[in-house]
């Protein structure tokens, strides 16, 4: 059964229309890659799945729950862990304190289980030092690593992960993108937004293919790479340009 | 200025200096009060995301902020007998001129203080699943206090100067005394003097709170 159902979404700011009709489905399992070029609505897509945009059209269900009813935001964000592009540390709080304000306020994880937690995925993350830091005492890709721990301190069943790379360095990136591959070998469910075509090769289980709001494929990765992309002279385009 | 001059005081007037400060402390600290808790709310209600509830505190803050304090005051004192039947004794007409002048900037403050804080950490902090209150109670509202709490302090060093506007409706503050005793001993820069130096004594250790508040609230973005 699909954990997120997406049935004839429609979704636009002003005149602009970011996604049209767009439905798809996703299950708890793999890693889901969604590529195509800017401004086609895949961060858009994350955004409504996770109700942090409304949607115009159409119904998103996460484990049964319409994001369309607020009562379901809540159950819905805790199912749906979301790294964003730029990092989002809370710039008053240590890294500790990043990671277990939320499961002691909205799980009531009892502080010493989750601070034992938290150096669980830092050392997963080799940033078991780190714990006193501030934000800004951490180098970017640090910061995004500290990020994905944050959403996974939540028992997420599946991480939404919005370009979490792209502000970042090639060593930066390389760092996040070792965490990614980590996460995917044990079986972590993940839908990224990523213009990383290695990581996509290397981990993707699905790859959903957009162009204008509107899905153009969606195959299986290694499928995508050899077949779909000399089929579909959109996506041939599109890798030739980012240097596939 | 010589020893002769202060002569011209007497131990009794050393005592109404200290009444006065009393008067003085009294109707700033409960206009301050009062100020905070309304300024705090109507800020929050401007916070709303809904464009008409944050409009309604608009109706109290802008005609108080674009308009005279002392006005404000002979408005409370003198003019609303004059149309209804509330007719406040001084004090309690001064603390209420006071208290809604507080309240509209610190409305305002609180506003501008919660609007600077990054939209991306309301977003961060939901996509945890912390709900909106959630969210602006610990993620928000410690970031907002940052911005907050400095300008906050520098309001109340403010509201207490213009606490000296009370005694035109004649209440003994220390301006007023300061008045009195300038009539009486011909000697208006002594009183003027030690009225602005207890002003000074209060003051100061306000403006060095919020200098340390400031360092002690900070964090980087």
């Amino acid at each position: 059964m699909a954990m997120i159902e997406v049935k004839n979404v429609a979704k636009s700011f002003g005149t602009l229309t970011v996604l049209k009709n767009f439905s798809v489905d996703f299950t708890q399992e793999g890693v889901t890659v969604l590529l195509g070029p800017s401004g086609t609505g895949k961060s858009t897509l994350l955004r409504c799945i996770n109700g942090l945009e409304t949607i115009d059209e159409g119904d998103i269900l996460v484990n049964g729950r319409s994001v369309k009813e607020k009562k379901n935001l809540r159950e819905i964000r805790l199912d749906c862990g979301m790294v964003f592009q730029r990092t989002v540390l809370f710039p008053h709080l240590n890294v500790m304190r990043n990671l277990t304000m939320s499961p002691m306020k909205l799980l009531k994880t009892p502080q010493a289980e989750a601070e034992e937690k938290a150096r669980f995925y830092l050392d997963k993350g080799g940033l078991l030092s780190k714990e006193k830091s501030m934000h800004n005492e951490l180098s970017g890709g640090e910061q995004q690593r500290i990020a994905i721990a944050r959403a996974l301190m939540m028992n997420p069943k599946a991480l939404l992960l919005d370009e979490i790379t792209s502000a970042l360095d090639p060593e930066m990136t390389s760092e996040v993108l070792k965490i990614l591959e980590n996460l995917a070998a044990e079986g972590v469910c993940m839908l990224c937004v990523t213009h990383e075509m290695q990581f996509a090769r290397h981990v993707a289980s699905r790859i959903l293919f957009m162009d204008k709001g509107s899905l153009v494929a969606d195959a299986g990765g290694e499928e995508f790479f050899s077949t779909i992309r000399k089929e579909n002279k959109r996506i041939s385009k599109f890798l030739h340009f980012i240097g596939e | 200025m010589s020893f002769y001059d202060y002569a011209y005081l007497t131990s009794n007037d050393a005592m109404q200096f200290v009444k006065a400060t009393g008067v003085t402390l009294y109707i700033t600290l409960m206009s301050l009060f009062f100020g905070t808790v309304l300024g705090v709310l109507l800020g929050l209600v401007r916070c709303s995301k809904n464009r008409v509830v944050r409009t309604l505190p608009l109706l109290v803050i802008e005609p108080l902020r674009n308009s005279p304090l002392v006005t404000q005051l002979f408005l409370i004192y003198y003019g609303l007998p004059m149309v209804s039947r509330i007719m406040l004794d001084p004090y309690p007409a001064a603390i209420l001129a006071l208290s809604l002048n507080t309240a509209a900037f610190m409305g305002v403050l609180v506003h501008n203080s919660v609007s600077a804080v990054p939209d991306g950490q309301w977003e961060a902090g939901l996509a945890l699943g912390h709900s909106r209150v959630s969210t602006f109670c610990h993620v928000i509202a410690r970031q907002a206090l940052r911005l907050l709490v400095p300008q906050a302090i520098t309001l109340y060093i403010s509201q207490l100067q213009c606490s000296s506007l009370v005694a035109l409706i004649s209440i003994m503050d220390l301006t007023k005394l300061g008045q009195n005793l300038a009539l009486r001993t011909l000697r208006p820069f002594l009183v003027y003097g030690i009225v602005f130096l207890i002003y000074y004594v209060i003051s100061s250790p306000l403006a060095a709170l919020a200098r340390r508040l400031e360092k002690k609230l900070a964090f980087h973005y």
